[in-house]
C-alpha cells in the first residue's frame, strides 16, 4: 500500500487532536493484524494442506480426520515456531 | 476540515485501500494461485490431451476442499494468537 500517492495527502493531519490521533493508531494497528493473520493463514493452510490432506481428493468437504488434522497442524505450528524462537534466544545468550 | 472529519477519512481511506484496491487484489492472485498449484498437483497427475471430466471434477471438490481448509486454519489459527495473546499479558 503506498501511502505516499494516496489521497491522504489531502488531508490536514495536523488538525486531529490527541484522542482521535489515539483512535486511528488503535484502528491502523487492527487492520495491520487483520493482514498479518490472512498471510499467516495463506502459509499455514499451504504447509497443513500438504500435511493433512495427502490423497486423492474424493470430496470437496472436510472430513473429521482432516479438520483435526487441520488443528493440530496449526497447533503443532506454532509450537514449533515459539521453541525456534527460545532456541535461537538461548543461543544468543 | 476539524479533527473527526480528518479521522473519518483516515479510515475510510484505509479500508478502502486495504479491503478493495491493494489488498483484496493480492489475496486473491495468492488464494488463486495457490489452488491452482495445490490442486493441479492432486487431481491433473498425468497430463492429457484434453482435461477428462474425472479431472474437472476432481478440480471442483479440491478447489472446495481447499477454501475450507482455508476457513479451518483461520479460525483454528486465531483460536490460538488470542489464547497466546492472552497467556503473555
Amino acid at each position: 500500500m503506498s501511502l505516499s500517492q494516496s489521497p491522504l495527502d489531502g488531508l490536514n493531519l495536523e488538525a486531529l487532536n490527541d484522542q482521535d490521533k489515539a483512535e486511528i493508531r488503535q484502528f491502523l494497528s487492527k487492520q495491520q493484524q487483520r493482514s498479518q493473520i490472512q498471510a499467516q493463514t495463506h502459509q499455514l493452510t499451504q504447509v497443513c494442506w500438504t500435511k493433512c490432506v495427502p490423497g486423492a481428493v474424493k470430496s470437496g468437504k472436510l472430513d473429521k480426520t482432516e479438520e483435526t488434522c487441520l488443528a493440530n497442524c496449526v497447533n503443532r505450528f506454532m509450537d514449533l515456531n515459539l521453541l525456534t524462537v527460545k532456541h535461537l534466544q538461548n543461543m544468543r545468550s | 476540515m476539524d479533527s473527526k472529519a480528518v479521522k473519518d477519512a483516515v479510515f475510510q481511506q484505509v479500508v478502502a485501500e486495504s479491503n478493495l484496491a491493494n489488498a483484496r487484489v493480492l489475496i486473491e492472485a495468492c488464494v488463486l494461485q495457490k489452488i491452482q498449484e495445490n490442486c493441479f498437483e492432486k487431481c491433473i497427475t498425468k497430463p492429457g490431451g484434453s482435461i477428462s471430466s474425472g479431472e474437472q471434477s476432481c478440480a471442483t471438490a479440491c478447489m472446495e476442499k481447499y477454501m475450507n481448509a482455508w476457513n479451518h486454519v483461520n479460525s483454528a489459527y486465531i483460536t490460538r494468537a488470542r489464547q497466546e495473546g492472552a497467556g503473555t499479558q
